[in-house]
């Protein structure tokens, strides 16, 4: 067997040779077709690689665009709701906090579900939601210290031109969604535990509807508003949907507004405070600060206006300053 | 509203580059040497390994970045590193999608080499260090191979590091996250500038690695 010779030969070598302690007595072509001869090289190499690695990870550039890693108390970490982040109101919000007080926000979109389980586990600072009942089981459990309401708008249904289910003329909601769900229309839904998504089963809920329950005409798909609307659109379904998301992707869709404003389509966001004293982590003093940023004069006043450019009608109504900051 | 402009197409781009070059030299001096290691010798439990490195070749990478980001969660058990949400966390997502690709590589670069190469080296009498240059040198497109799988993954992965970085304005945000981001707000404009972007950059260091191959191998 030429492996075996190969072998041999390699130890006869290797007798006469200064070469043959570095390979180490185990290392010598101990199997089939081993290449044994690279013994010197894991140990010293991968040492020396790690330490420069580290060196890596640490460097200096890295580290700069990172506040976290200077442990610094000026930041803060709001986990807010896809569809504020989405709107753009943040981007608009947020320079002017931080130009008015040096606090950086780190604003982590992802929906209302999971911010609620951030705040939950003291992952988060402070919340930035739409979705009343939940957030005052949080409350409740006392995981949040403090539930501020700062503004709200209504949720629209909205479907195909054509409204074969004639939502625009249905007395309310619950019935438009009951009128879609009798005749087996297509219906698109989030899925995904969103502030939205818990809207959407409520209102089937009220309409004698099984939320969980499957039915033809019903596609789950477990995606933000931008990607559901969009399915919408190709399936020509109805849809309930925050209205600055719809409004960014109406014409793209094709779908239309056919709801009217109505209490049980009313969506109001909230600011929730993840309680420090539950959780020590939490930069609540920060956190307060931007709660009361959010009542502020100018920050209601970007509300009031955010929008109007470029959708001819604002996204956003602030509400009246609740309890000032604790 | 102004979505995207040049100024922060630049920084996330800067940030983009820094974070893959961070990742990929992370990925590559661990990989290498422990490719070469598995690759070249045999002990007890290296089959074991090298499942390991196999099936980790094929792990999801937005598996990788749940898990990493549950690590460095608050409530995670590297929560007092403070670390959430930062460029580390996702270097770290990053390192250990590509690592499995690099080392699996090196390991078959290494395995494919000739024996009789092996002891021909052997028999040279030179420093270890020397025949390990040697052996770089012999494997050298295998090595370019693993760099550029390693730049693939690490360059267009978006669950992973959505997950352990937050898409954070000026701090995390990288350009598939912004893409995915953008295209969530239905800004499509500025989804196709970053897409080009992505592509321009996949694009260059790409050729720039063949160049260099066929350079080596003229």
């Amino acid at each position: 067997m030429r492996t075996r010779d190969a072998r041999n030969i390699s130890q006869g070598h290797a007798v006469g040779r200064r070469s043959r302690k570095v390979d180490g007595p185990g290392t010598i072509c101990s199997g089939r077709r081993g290449l044994g001869w690279v013994a010197g090289l894991p140990g010293g190499l991968l040492g020396g690689v790690l330490a420069v690695c580290l060196g890596a990870v640490l460097a200096p550039e890295i580290r700069a665009e990172s506040p976290s890693a200077q442990a610094s108390p000026r930041s803060v970490l709001l986990a807010t709701t896809t569809s504020v982040r989405d709107s753009g109101l943040l981007d608009v919000l947020l320079p002017i906090f931080s130009a008015q007080t040096g606090i950086r926000v780190q604003a982590v979109a992802v929906g209302t579900g999971a911010a609620l389980r951030m705040g939950a586990e003291g992952n988060a600072d402070l919340l930035l939601t739409h979705a009343p009942e939940a957030e005052n089981a949080l409350v409740a459990s006392q995981a949040v210290s403090r539930r501020v309401e700062i503004m709200q708008n209504y949720f629209v249904i909205a479907g195909p031109p054509e409204d074969p289910a004639g939502v625009a003329t249905s007395a309310s909601a619950v019935e438009a969604l009951a009128r879609i769900h009798a005749r087996e229309l297509p219906f698109v839904s989030r899925g995904d535990d969103s502030g939205t998504h818990k809207r959407e089963a409520a209102l089937f809920r009220d309409a004698g509807v099984d939320p969980h329950a499957r039915w033809p005409g019903l596609t789950r798909t477990g995606s933000g508003m931008g990607i559901s609307l969009q399915v919408a659109g190709q399936r020509k379904a109805y849809i309930l949907s925050d209205i600055g998301t719809f409004l960014a992707f109406r014409e793209r869709a094709g779908l239309v507004a056919l709801s009217h404003p109505e209490p049980d389509l009313l969506n109001v966001y909230s600011v929730l405070l993840v309680n420090p004293v539950r959780f020590p982590r939490v930069r609540a003093k920060e956190a307060g600060t931007l709660a009361a940023f959010f009542q502020s004069e100018i920050a209601r006043e970007t509300m009031r206006e955010f929008g109007s450019a470029q959708f001819g009608r604002p996204l956003f109504r602030p509400l009246a300053a609740q309890l000032s900051s604790p | 509203m102004d979505p995207l402009d040049n100024l922060s197409l630049l920084a996330i781009t800067g940030r983009t580059l820094a974070l893959c070059t961070t990742s990929l030299i992370l990925a590559l001096g661990l990989g290498i040497p422990l490719g070469i290691w598995l690759g070249g010798r045999r002990f007890p439990g290296r089959r074991v390994l090298l499942g390991v490195v196999n099936s980790g070749m094929g792990a999801p990478p937005v598996v990788v970045g749940l898990l990493v980001a549950q690590l460095f969660y608050r409530s995670g058990p590297l929560g007092d590193l403070e670390l959430w949400y930062s460029t580390q966390a996702m270097v770290t997502a990053q390192v250990l999608i590509a690592l499995p690709l690099v080392v699996a590589l090196v390991v078959a670069a290494v395995a494919s080499l000739d024996e009789d190469w092996a002891l021909q080296v052997r028999t040279l009498g030179i420093s270890p260090l020397w025949r390990n240059w040697l052996l770089l040198r012999e494997i050298r497109l295998g090595l370019l191979a693993a760099v550029i799988a390693a730049l693939g993954g690490i360059l267009s992965e978006v669950g992973a590091v959505m997950q352990t970085g937050g898409n954070l304005e000026g701090e995390t945000r990288v350009l598939t996250t912004a893409i995915l981001m953008y295209t969530r707000m239905g800004l499509f404009e500025s989804a196709y500038a970053l897409a080009a972007v992505l592509l321009g950059l996949m694009l260059t260091l790409a050729g720039l690695l063949t160049w260099v191959q066929y350079g080596e191998k003229r």
